[in-house]
């Protein structure tokens, strides 16, 4: 089989004018690691696409970058390198053949241990300039919540954390939710909670459940419900092969779960 | 937050389990049955965490997102329609979790009962339960270490003042009789504490019996809450919100919500643009009255009560 990375190709600099797109930045945070963060970012960024967006999916973790490597791609330029030289960000954005675009994070140019303010605050602006041709770009949090992620966080129209039933990812992403209502300029209702590998729908509206009660007693404010992902084993034969998910298993549970979540976030629903 | 998951035979074994190693603050966050007993998951929130120091340089802010996708909406809107809403606000309240949706479609606030706030005048329909609620909230204000000020100026009614005076001799509490206006500011003058405000039932509709209630509001400097049941016709109940809204009542305090099915009557009446604050909740005079929060609200909507059925 050929690899994706022959389709995918390094794209020039932006050119085509900015008018008529959302330019909406989301961001996908979950607190603990290893819960499907980068997957459903790459899976909402791929339905996002299908249903008509523009779409670029940019991967923030910048110490342990690994979407290239989710989605099979060889970058020649990436997100810490562009940032090392205050490079406009567009330069390191490559095309995957699906039909969104990717913005690396660090993969073969040695990662960025911390981004100092400066850095950050560049980042954050340029991220925001590059949105104007896009109508959503989705941006792959690193796990933690160290002041950089934080920073992050509270710099996007909309924060989406990933949860599972497990107690410490229940844990993890409250502290997420609790940062990020402090750290946020207008918290508003910029949060959304996804459950995901939920055994049945019942058991994720469970954990939405579990995590939204505590988020009204001790936060006086409730997430709403962006969408509950079934737990999928399809999800770990796309990962291994290095292929969208929705590619590769376009009809199966978690492809229709993440769908409907991508369908929530389009306007006019 | 600390997170725990206790598994136990039954529920109280559980519950002494969570407080034990909790303590009393413990949130229950969820409980299910499993096959040896119950699962409780329980939280205690954490001291708050370090603020980030501010950015050195300036980022944009984030823009405005769209509203949350609708989930289990169908439903939703089938018991709304059920307990009466109106058409305009169920549709209103189709987006994100339903106390969410609440809170962004209504007013909610807590009386504020402190000795510096403006007094509370309760105003309403005959048998709206008014006298009922200014005994509570007496009670409530006497248990929490405070001593009142209650007045009513519904001498005239057969057994009105009597009815009221039952409550404030338990209570210690010196009940004033008021004629008019004048005689509401002149109690109201000496006045070192919180202070309530009876009045008659009046017929909603009459602009007399407006005008006289929003002459004793602005000698007394008090603010008007309607008490209205939660039970009645909707279309009724907004006429009476808009009606009470218009003579200056600025709070709602919805009374016999356990006695109503169906209260659709409520949500109707403060869409007149009333802040919702009090719910009667029991017959009890120290624990019949609760704050009408959003999440209270939600949650009584969601809960069809069937006949025969007690209310929680």
């Amino acid at each position: 089989m050929t690899p994706p990375t022959v389709f995918a190709q390094q794209r020039p600099a932006q050119k085509r004018p900015a008018q008529g797109r959302l330019g909406q930045i989301i961001a996908v945070a979950s607190g603990k690691g290893g819960v499907g963060k980068t997957w459903f970012s790459v899976t909402l960024a791929h339905a996002l696409t299908r249903a008509g967006a523009r779409v670029l999916l940019v991967d923030w973790d910048l110490g342990l970058a690994n979407l290239d490597v989710q989605l099979g791609l060889s970058p020649q330029s990436d997100l810490a390198a562009v940032l090392r030289d205050r490079l406009p960000l567009a330069g390191a954005v490559m095309h995957h053949p699906v039909g969104f675009d990717i913005l690396a994070g660090s993969s073969g140019t040695g990662a960025i241990s911390a981004l100092d303010a400066g850095g950050l605050a560049y980042m954050l602006t340029a991220t925001r300039a590059l949105a104007e041709h896009y109508d959503y770009v989705i941006c792959d949090l690193a796990a933690g919540i160290d002041p950089t992620v934080r920073r992050m966080a509270a710099f996007v129209d909309l924060l989406l954390v990933v949860v599972t039933d497990e107690p410490t990812s229940l844990t993890d992403a409250y502290a997420v939710l609790k940062l990020h209502r402090q750290d946020a300029p207008t918290p508003g209702n910029r949060a959304r909670i996804v459950v995901n590998r939920a055994t049945s729908p019942t058991s994720g509206t469970r954990t939405y459940t579990t995590l939204a009660r505590a988020c009204q007693t001790f936060l006086g404010q409730t997430p709403a419900l962006a969408g509950i992902i079934r737990r999928d084993d399809r999800v770990a034969d796309a990962i291994r092969r290095q292929m969208p998910f929705l590619a590769r298993h376009p009809t199966s549970a978690a492809a229709v779960d993440v769908e409907a979540v991508a369908r929530g976030i389009l306007p006019g629903e | 937050m600390r997170l725990k998951v206790y598994h136990a035979a039954n529920m109280a074994a559980a519950m002494d389990a969570v407080r034990a190693e909790l303590g009393g603050d413990a949130l229950i966050l969820a409980t299910r049955r499993t096959r040896d007993g119950v699962e409780v998951t329980a939280g205690v929130e954490a001291a708050p965490a370090p603020a980030l120091p501010p950015m050195p340089v300036e980022v944009a802010a984030p823009r405005p997102v769209a509203a949350a996708p609708a989930l289990g909406m169908q439903e939703r809107k089938a018991m709304l329609e059920w307990h009466g809403v109106p058409g305009a606000i169920c549709a209103k309240l189709q987006n994100g979790p339903l106390p969410f949706a609440l809170q962004l479609s209504f007013r909610f606030a807590k009386l504020d009962l402190s000795a510096k706030a403006p007094p509370l005048m309760c105003v309403g329909p005959p048998g709206a339960g008014k006298t009922l609620t200014i005994a509570r909230l007496a009670t409530r204000l006497v248990l929490a270490g405070q001593a009142p000020l209650v007045i009513t100026t519904d001498g005239q009614r057969a057994g009105a003042v009597e009815q009221l005076q039952a409550f404030t001799k338990l209570l210690g509490l010196e009940l004033v009789v008021a004629d008019d206006a004048v005689g509401v500011a002149r109690a109201l003058a000496g006045r070192t504490g919180p202070a309530l405000i009876d009045t008659p039932g009046c017929d909603p509709f009459d602009p007399a019996a407006h005008a006289e209630l929003a002459g004793i509001a602005a000698r007394a400097q008090a603010y008007q809450a309607l008490v209205l049941p939660a039970g009645l016709d909707p279309l009724e109940s907004q006429d009476i919100g808009a009606a009470f809204r218009a003579g200056g009542a600025s709070l709602l305090i919805a009374t016999k919500t356990d006695i109503a099915r169906r209260i659709g009557g409520l949500l109707a009446a403060a869409g007149a643009g009333l802040t919702l604050s009090e719910a009667g909740i029991g017959p009890g005079a120290a624990d019949g009255l609760t704050s009408l929060t959003p999440a209270w609200l939600a949650d009584r909507l969601l809960h069809r009560r069937s006949p025969g059925e007690t209310q929680r």
